[in-house]
């Protein structure tokens, strides 16, 4: 008995043994490596000398990096919320279809998703355009006629980035959330009905709780991929701007890259790491707690 | 059967081998897209044809700006990478500061026909480092112009007999200009909202008041900034007055012009061939180019050149052989230079520039005076394409154009982000 226990371990681990060699090579490897660098004033290429908490100290002290952090977290508040409801509204509504029209409607939800950054930043900077865009019909009734250029007014700049987000991502989250949808067995809902309840009192009593996994999951992918923000805001900035619109993994390529400081960005990256799995693992146990409760 | 395809595959694959061997393989990066790339295609292409059997340019094409750039560092820092590169003039410091230009020795370059006098002074030198080596070879001088809509300066009468336009120059003339010119929903000038567009202006405009960017390590140091002020307030007069559209897209900026909304337009040479591609289609009104006016007290453009260079590949350096054929290779770019110019721009190598041939080339040789007075960008590893300043003319000219913040604060705030960044 104890014999074919051990031979088990023994298959466990040789099985495991491929995933956790490529895991350590190449990304817990690096991941030491980048904290070490973090503690050395090394160019992007090539070793430094051990400088202790002084890149840390340098980004204390870097207006612009405080800029940056608050750009990123300003920007996961103008999406992630909405984005998770409007995922929810959507898939909602699309679950009240039947046949090929839900079909229709959540590909033509799902469609923007599969477009890469690239497209989606030409398509709305084209739409938005100040001189020539389509979506100044929309903006000039509400400004007096005069055209506003969208992505180069500042205040304006963070919002509209999360609306083209919003649009990009919404279809993703309305997956998801179908999925959940589909899960809740139809008796509950046969038996609420016989019971009188209305579709207000359905979806808080029925649907909302049951989904609240889903909610939570699709929140906490939202935030991830919301603190890495980084391609739209620097496609729509274009160049013009960017110290005001910066976010971290912007300034993490400026400090590498343009200022060939790779100490300084190594620390940049490993406080967005910090970052990113403090408040992801906060907000997964307070999701959870809430959802137990 | 199996065995006659089998040595005569053998025998293919040992003719293949030997063909390799004789054709020698030039790798080379660029960043030339657009006109510029379908140009330089060509031009690759003549090569490849001229030199069959014995050498072949493999090119390929990279994203301009700091993608490019940061691939070549990167790899030349691996000992990978082409033999060959297109490196900017203004980009020289920062690429010797971080190791990754190669140097090219005097004899090395007369080997190959490459001589120093055979380029402008200024030009040739903005290829040096600072330990004075000479790190590239200068493919052309490209600046930026004004395009002009002759129609709308004629009824202006702002056109000459010789259907360039007159009454531009100082201050006073081109402002009253612009507001003749801003009528029936027609805008004075067009300009590309873009951080490069907004630096070559402003340092265009900067270097006709004898203004020094960078002096001794000093940013807009003393008198300098009130001239960048000045610079600044002026660029902001053509927004605030409607006589150029604000926080225009660089395409959306050319678009005006093309139709007939703006009846002037700064951009680079490197749109010629958009022009000259809509008046072939007979898409475009008569149109014309000069050198930017002056407006201050002397004539200056900024300037900047495409040129050749080695990169320094670590441990895996470009062998000898190779550098030879490469500096052949770079040599007879500039000796065809002229099918270059086609693309706008003025050839770096005198004979060509010189020639008959150039002279004759219209609209170059309209504007190719600005040669003369060009002004390079401050050498500097905070300065060139994608530099720091670059980005600073993003976050300071710009706005201060279109009225975001006040010229004199924008001035001070670029001067002093600028002057932060040498530590």
């Amino acid at each position: 008995m104890i014999r074919s226990r051990r031979n088990e371990i023994l298959v466990a681990y040789a099985l495991m043994a491929p995933f956790i060699a490529i895991y350590a090579v190449l990304f817990v490897y690096p991941s030491l490596k980048m904290f070490a660098l973090a503690f050395t004033n090394a160019p992007l290429i090539g070793p430094g000398d051990w400088v202790g908490f002084k890149n840390f100290q340098r980004l204390w002290s870097d207006r612009l990096f405080w800029t940056s952090v608050w750009n990123t977290c300003y920007f996961v508040i103008l999406s992630v919320i909405p984005s998770t409801v409007l995922g929810l509204v959507v898939a909602i509504a699309v679950n009240r279809l039947t046949g090929w029209l839900q079909s229709l409607v959540l590909a033509a939800f799902f469609l923007p998703y599969i477009l890469p950054v690239s497209v989606v930043y030409r398509i709305w900077s084209w739409m938005f355009d100040k001189d020539f865009g389509i979506a100044q019909t929309v903006i000039t009734p509400f400004t007096g006629g005069e055209h506003v250029s969208v992505f180069r007014t500042l205040p304006l700049f963070m919002p509209a980035v999360a609306f083209v987000t919003i649009w990009w991502f919404v279809g993703f989250n309305a997956l998801l959330f179908i999925a959940g949808l589909r899960n809740i067995s139809c008796e509950i809902y046969e038996a609420a009905e016989l019971d009188g309840a209305g579709d207000w009192t359905t979806f808080r009593r029925i649907t909302w709780p049951l989904i609240w996994p889903i909610t939570a999951l699709v929140m906490t992918i939202q935030l991830i991929l919301q603190l890495k923000i980084f391609d739209q805001v620097y496609l729509f900035a274009n160049n013009v701007r960017t110290d005001a619109t910066m976010v971290m993994v912007q300034y993490i390529l400026k400090q590498a890259f343009q200022m060939n400081k790779g100490g300084l960005a190594a620390a940049a990256s490993m406080v967005l790491f910090i970052l990113i799995v403090g408040v992801s693992v906060l907000q997964f146990q307070l999701l959870r707690a809430k959802g137990e409760r | 059967m199996i065995r006659k395809i089998f040595y005569a595959g053998i025998a293919t694959a040992a003719l293949m081998v030997g063909a390799a061997h004789a054709t020698e393989t030039i790798v080379w990066w660029d960043f030339l897209s657009g006109g510029d790339g379908i140009r330089m295609k060509a031009m690759l292409d003549e090569f490849n044809k001229e030199h069959e059997g014995k050498v072949k340019i493999d090119a390929t094409t990279f994203e301009w700006g700091v993608p490019f750039y940061s691939k070549v560092q990167t790899s030349a820092a691996v000992g990978q990478g082409p033999d060959v590169m297109t490196y900017h003039e203004s980009r020289m410091p920062l690429g010797v500061s971080t190791g990754t230009l190669s140097p090219l020795s005097t004899d090395e370059l007369a080997a190959s026909g490459i001589k120093s006098g055979d380029f402008g002074p200024a030009n040739w030198k903005a290829a040096q480092g600072p330990d004075g080596k000479q790190y590239g070879v200068p493919l052309d001088i490209h600046s930026i112009i004004l395009y002009y809509n002759k129609d709308l300066l004629k009824k202006a009468g702002l056109l000459g007999d010789d259907g360039k336009p007159k009454g531009l120059d100082g201050v006073a003339n081109w402002d009253a200009a612009l507001a003749k010119l801003t009528a029936n929903g027609v805008s004075g000038i067009s300009i590309p909202g873009d951080n490069a567009s907004g630096w070559r202006i402003f340092y265009t405009l900067l270097n006709q008041q004898g203004g020094e960017f960078l002096k001794e390590g000093k940013f807009l140091d003393g008198a300098n900034l009130d001239k960048a002020t000045a610079t600044l307030a002026e660029m902001n007069k053509w927004v605030k007055n409607g006589w150029a559209p604000a926080k225009t897209e660089y395409p959306a900026s050319i678009a005006l012009f093309t139709s007939g909304k703006a009846a002037m337009h700064i951009n680079g040479v490197w749109e010629v061939p958009t022009m000259v591609d809509l008046d072939k289609k007979g898409k475009l009104f008569d149109w014309g180019a000069i050198q930017i006016p002056v407006l201050f007290d002397h004539p200056a453009t900024w300037a900047d050149s495409h040129s050749f260079a080695i990169p320094n590949r670590a441990g895996n350096p470009v062998d000898p052989a190779k550098r030879k054929l490469v500096l052949d290779a770079i040599h007879w770019f500039n000796v065809h230079s002229l099918e270059w110019a086609g693309g706008g721009h003025v050839p770096a190598y005198l004979p060509v520039q010189e020639s008959a041939e150039f002279k004759a080339l219209k609209p170059n040789s309209d504007y190719v005076s600005l040669a003369k007075t060009a002004v390079f960008d401050p050498v500097s590893t905070l300065a060139g394409v994608a530099s720091p300043v670059y980005d600073a003319a993003g976050n300071f000219v710009v706005p201060a154009m279109s009225g975001e913040i006040p010229p004199a604060d924008a001035a001070k705030q670029m001067r002093d982000d600028l002057q932060g960044q040498t530590k």
